[in-house]
């Protein structure tokens, strides 16, 4: 029944939640897109993902949305003329590549090189792009990933990526498998908080799976918990200390008001966990659908917005909802004076994964404040699939060889996450862009 | 104005030497355009790069040298418009722009052709920007903030000067605030002062060059020639633009003529 609240797809519906600015550049862009997404949705099958949401809230949620954006838009003359270009270009497209698809399937290959190399771009700070492929022990091919994270139209870059195939082993089956794991983190205030996620998150992510947490929703809940008071610890701590080398230098009250969205992604075998806390997003894109799999937190949803009253908190319109006036979202690590108005809380959502999924996109509202999630899917889509897979090394112990292998292997997923990004700075984003995109495809051997 | 003044001839020269490049970057960008492979023009492209910056950092030197002497000549140049004037850091253009200009040329050209760049066809101009290169421009833009950033409180604490010991102590020593000609204690406060304004000015000029060169090594020959030809556009039709809108806008406030 979830599956069936997805299916409605609640993609540009949570831009709904922001006000329409009538004859803006954005909103003509918006009602663009949300022609684009007709055609996809009545071309293409839709299969409705089993997903499992562990949070009631949500599921309320998800029923009172779609109703919001079911209004179609006005358009004048020109515009219509324009998206139906724009459909028919799009359409084309997607009648070729059905043929195409058979071509797709994914190698498990190895590269140590590619993932030391993006390891150590994730820790020099202000990384930009990277991709790789892990080692894998199973059977199992690791996901290929692709990602850029640019400062793009700010002065200050404020958001970080954290990518760690391989992170953790899961011992709940016969055989141990690994678990993937992607974070996007959204900085405020000032950068630190979203530093220190992309530092800490994964390990504490780890202890959590290994302490053997039945659910998911447990683990991520106390992962997101700890995260947040190790952020709050740690600045009390090293304040007045210059030790850090970021805007705020750490010191109280500023320091008070930092902190950082957080969607991390957990990649199983069969399962995908998206845990989000903030208005950065993680969109599936399963048989051309955009699919996605975290609700942002904006101060003016329904639910957060009861929440935030029953704690005797208040949504003040400025520049937007804002909580007490101040935070355009409702649920971030850190902020600590925000609190408890604002939690650390995650809404996290298990989805089983199937052989029609393509590709998962995580990016912070950069990207999808001026990109929907229908057209990042099928921009990622397309790229994948216009990308050949490389063929499999021939001599697999010669490292040379499968470096350039790992490398190129990856390149379909680096040039989505580039293209993603390329369109939000020709939209205008005015804010760092991150996006991340994640190969689901599997071959022919990997199941 | 006098146009024997050597500040604003150098800056006249600048204007023209820029005419002249974009005329030979645009022919050159028009020649590559014909070529059935793009790259057999690539020494051409290179040394017209090559070329562009020898010219800016010819002009840099030559506005060191002038602004020896008077280096408020170039902060408050009367040769700008006035909308050039406000929108000044240290002197010049802020060295972050580049990088704003080169994402809007990347964002114009991708829009426009992104049916291409989803099938992977490689066009080799700006929108065709790759992994590596956005991950170097985005490193380059950080940097270069970075330094933009200590440079500006630098000038910040030259303003801030101004109000301090000596210039103000010997404001408030003053008897009278007119007709006096300065004394030689504050002609040399004044000259110190202007002296430390050069020095900025210096630092600000080598942060421009040194970006633009650092951008352009990032770029293929044609991506660099491209962005070349759009900046000295953008410069030159700025300067037009706003000198004739300004005349515009003095016609039009101008008294009308008095009937006595």
């Amino acid at each position: 029944m979830t599956g069936m609240c997805y299916g409605v797809n609640i993609g540009g519906e949570t831009e709904t939640a922001t006000p329409v600015e009538p004859s803006s550049e954005s909103a003509r862009r918006r009602r663009m897109e949300i022609h684009q997404f007709r055609f996809v949705a009545s071309d293409v099958a839709v299969a409705p993902p089993p997903a499992t949401i562990e949070n009631g809230r949500k599921r309320q949620k998800l029923e009172v949305l779609p109703s919001s954006s079911s209004s179609p838009p006005r358009i004048s003359g020109k515009e219509i003329q324009n998206s139906e270009a724009d459909e028919i270009k799009l359409n084309c497209r997607v009648k070729k590549r059905k043929v195409e698809e058979v071509a797709t399937t994914s190698l498990s290959l190895v590269c140590d090189n590619a993932a030391e190399e993006s390891d150590v771009h994730h820790r020099c700070g202000y990384l930009s792009s990277s991709s790789g492929v892990l080692p894998e022990l199973v059977a199992e091919p690791p996901p290929k990933f692709g990602m850029t994270s640019v400062c793009g139209r700010r002065r200050d870059m404020e958001d970080a990526v954290a990518i760690h195939p391989s992170f953790c082993k899961e011992e709940t089956h016969e055989t141990p498998t690994s678990l993937h794991f992607f974070g996007v983190y959204d900085g405020h205030g000032c950068s630190h908080v979203a530093k220190k996620c992309k530092d800490r998150m994964h390990e504490i992510v780890k202890d959590e799976v290994e302490k053997g947490e039945v659910s998911w929703k447990d683990v991520m809940t106390k992962s997101f918990n700890r995260m947040d008071k190790e952020v709050t610890d740690w600045s009390s701590a090293v304040d007045g200390v210059s030790s850090s080398s970021c805007r705020c230098e750490l010191r109280t009250p500023q320091c008070d008001a930092v902190g950082s969205t957080a969607v991390v992604a957990v990649v199983t075998p069969d399962k995908i966990i998206i845990s989000n806390c903030g208005d950065s997003r993680a969109v599936l894109c399963r048989n051309g659908t955009a699919i996605p799999l975290s609700v942002d937190h904006k101060p003016d949803r329904p639910d957060e917005l009861a929440r935030i009253q029953e704690a005797g908190g208040r949504v003040i319109y400025w520049d937007g909802p804002r909580v007490l006036g101040v935070l355009a979202m409702s649920r971030a690590i850190g902020d600590n004076y925000l609190k408890p108005y604002v939690i650390p809380e995650p809404e996290v959502t298990v989805t089983d994964r199937t052989s029609e999924d393509e590709c998962l996109i995580i990016a912070t509202d950069g990207l999808w404040d001026v990109v929907s999630n229908d057209t990042a899917c099928s921009v990622a889509r397309m790229c994948l699939q216009s990308r050949k897979p490389p063929s499999p090394p021939r001599s697999p112990g010669n490292e040379l060889t499968l470096g350039e292998a790992g490398e190129s292997s990856d390149k379909a997923c680096s040039d989505a996450s580039i293209l993603l990004t390329k369109l939000a700075l020709a939209r205008h984003s005015a804010d760092n862009v991150s996006v991340v995109v994640i190969d689901l495809r599997k071959g022919p051997m990997g199941g | 104005m006098s146009d024997q003044d050597p500040a604003n001839c150098c800056f006249r020269n600048w204007m023209n030497l820029q005419e002249e490049d974009l005329s030979e970057l645009l022919q050159a960008l028009n020649l590559d355009a014909d070529h059935d492979k793009s790259g057999t023009n690539d020494d051409q492209l290179n040394q017209l790069t090559l070329k562009a910056i020898e010219h800016f950092e010819d002009y840099i030197k030559k506005r060191a040298h002038l602004g020896r002497e008077s280096a408020t000549t170039f902060f408050a140049p009367r040769w700008c418009t006035m909308l050039e004037c406000s929108m000044m850091w240290i002197a010049g253009c802020r060295p972050s722009i580049y990088i704003r200009l080169l994402y809007a040329l990347i964002g114009e050209e991708f829009e426009n052709r992104i049916e291409e760049y989803i099938q992977g066809i490689q066009t080799g101009t700006l929108g065709d920007i790759s992994t590596v290169q956005m991950n170097l421009i985005n490193n380059l833009h950080i940097k270069t903030i970075r330094e933009e950033d200590k440079m500006s409180m630098k000038l910040a604490s030259l303003q801030e000067d101004m109000a301090d010991d000596p210039i103000s102590i010997i404001a408030k020593k003053s008897r009278t605030c007119h007709n006096e000609p300065p004394s030689a204690e504050i002609r040399k406060a004044l000259d110190e002062h202007e002296k430390s304004m050069w020095n900025v000015m210096r630092d600000a000029d080598e942060l421009r060059l040194n970006t633009l060169k650092e951008l352009l090594s990032i770029l293929t020959p044609v991506q660099g020639v491209n962005f070349l030809a759009a900046s000295k556009k953008l410069h030159l039709c700025l300067h037009g633009w706003t000198r004739e809108r300004e005349l515009q806008q003095h016609a039009s406030m101008r008294p009308p003529p008095s009937d006595n």
